[in-house]
């Protein structure tokens, strides 16, 4: 009988184990999957960025679409990826950034875990102990490359390569990570100590890159042609609207793998419960969830802009800010509440983006509108539905703050002067060396004629307002 | 410069894998340097790009 009871006892162990396996080895693939997801976000922007100019820069446009993203995911592994583990609880609830309740944050933890060098090396590269490291950098890489891109759009025909690299680095690598450290983290002082909640990253992904894109708007001032000397405005159409539309649809995809990305597995040392998904607050999420109200999402955006617009560009742009206008609270939204919600997000974008324009800024895609204010719009009305909910999940410290309009403010003000400030301050220093616009000369020439060995088009569709040939 | 074992079985025994770096360089500062030189070169890269790209304004 006791041989019995220890030959089961060790069977049931061999099953635990196995079973554990299966959980690490499904965690680490679903992670790793969200990355290709994300790349097509990327090829999605490059499309767009490059249907969006005209044939004489296209070229142009893709390098520095190309070098945004690849700048971005190096600098994150070397420096970005330590930030959000440094952070979270800097300088609000730790002058000396120590540590915060559930000791994943901290400098002492993140040197321990995020630098490519020392002992912390050991989670950086391959380690066959360690099958969440990397699949989580992957993904924060590419969230962090998606800021890159969202701000590459608002720029083109204009801005100097390297000079918009060293801006995206900034965004990439620092400004949206302490966004992340401070709003998307456990021990992040805007979620402890007012609630913030961003569930799909609408603020501090979407909002920091756009009003980033504003900071750099201000100094690069508008591409040749775009106004008039008594201040109206030019349109100055794209070459391939197909082209966008369809680029604005991958984004939507790749979107799915973003979102995806955001939700916490069970069962891992790292998870916040053993058998249900979380958000990155520990709070309840389901893939279902997801699939509800992001297909909505997608469809009350298009819908919203399509009343007032009849554009596809218009469309497709409200397709993508009727999600992230529900983003911040995807995991507690009811289908009718995303409905109405990514309608109005859709109504309100295109005049936004008129009034932006009659500033006289000149962002070439709606960039500032589209992931800026909705992301804005989107933190707030959370605040609104959302008041009251509790703002970590079940392990968190008793006292913890809500969810709140007031939070919901609070949160969207920091996201709004992380983009913009480091996008104007980072800007205003690359104008200062010279690298940041592109001499008037060379904007009416083409810059592909002028900096790029290749050809986009056939001599057939060589654009009449450059020499290029 | 090398790998730090010369048997994988040195790195596996019944608890399973051992937790540590496996890649060329692991334990040692190595990564480190590598990790310079890679910095350096992103800096160098860049500063060549923008020459490239002001001779092309001229």
């Amino acid at each position: 009988m006791e041989d019995q009871i220890l030959a089961l006892t060790a069977e049931l162990a061999a099953v635990k184990s196995a079973a554990q396996v299966t959980n690490t080895m499904f965690a680490e693939a679903y992670y790793y999957l969200t990355i290709p997801l994300m790349v097509i976000i990327h090829a999605g922007f490059l499309l767009y960025e490059m249907g969006q100019t005209r044939v004489k820069n296209v070229l142009s446009s893709g390098i520095k679409n190309l070098l945004a993203f690849a700048f971005t995911i190096i600098t994150f592994y070397l420096f970005g990826w330590w930030f959000y583990w440094a952070l979270p609880t800097f300088p609000v609830t730790s002058l000396t950034a120590a540590a915060g309740y559930m000791e994943i944050s901290g400098l002492a933890y993140a040197s321990a875990i995020a630098l490519p060098w020392g002992d912390s090396a050991q989670y950086m590269g391959p380690n066959m102990a360690d099958h969440a490291s990397g699949v989580f950098w992957g993904a924060f890489a590419l969230f962090a490359a998606t800021t890159a891109s969202i701000a590459s759009g608002a720029l083109i025909e204009r801005i100097q390569t390297v000079g918009f690299v060293i801006c995206a680095i900034v965004l990439g690598s620092f400004a949206w990570v302490v966004a992340a450290a401070w709003g998307w983290h456990a021990d992040g002082w805007l979620v402890t100590e007012f609630g913030f909640h961003d569930f799909g990253a609408a603020g501090l992904v979407h909002a920091v890159a756009g009003f980033f894109a504003l900071g750099i708007l201000v100094n690069l001032g508008p591409r040749v042609g775009k106004f008039n000397a008594d201040g109206s405005a030019n349109k100055i159409s794209g070459h391939n609207l197909p082209l966008t539309v369809t680029g604005l649809m991958l984004i939507i995809v790749g979107f799915f793998g973003f979102l995806m990305a955001c939700i916490i597995l069970p069962g891992e040392g790292w998870s916040w419960y053993a058998d249900q998904g979380t958000t990155i607050y520990g709070t309840p999420m389901t893939l279902s969830a997801l699939a509800f109200n992001v297909c909505l999402a997608a469809s009350g955006g298009i819908i919203g802009a399509w009343v007032f617009t009849k554009d596809p560009f218009w469309m497709m742009s409200g397709c993508l800010a009727g999600i992230i206008s529900v983003a911040s609270g995807l995991d507690v939204y009811f289908g009718s509440h995303v409905i109405i919600i990514s309608l109005v997000a859709g109504m309100i974008l295109k005049p936004c983006a008129d009034w932006v324009e009659s500033l006289g800024i000149d962002d070439a895609v709606g960039a500032v509108t589209v992931h800026g204010t909705i992301g804005l719009f989107g933190v707030v009305v959370l605040g609104v539905f959302g008041s009251g909910i509790p703002g970590l999940g079940a392990f968190a410290p008793e006292g913890t703050v809500a969810i709140s309009l007031y939070g919901q403010i609070v949160g969207a003000v920091v996201m709004f002067l992380l983009g913009f400030v480091p996008g104007y301050i980072v800007s205003w220093l690359v104008h200062k060396a010279g690298m940041l616009r592109i001499p008037e000369a060379v904007q009416i020439r083409g810059l592909d004629v002028v900096k790029v060995p290749a050809q986009a088009y056939p001599e057939s569709m060589v654009s009449d307002e450059s020499d290029s040939k | 410069m090398g790998y730090f074992a010369e048997s994988f079985s040195e790195l596996y025994n019944a608890e399973g894998w051992i937790d540590m770096g496996m890649y060329i360089g692991a334990g040692s500062s190595m990564p480190g340097w590598y990790t310079v030189i890679a910095s350096v070169m992103l800096v160098a890269i860049l500063v060549k790009g923008n020459n490239d790209e002001q001779d092309h304004y001229k």
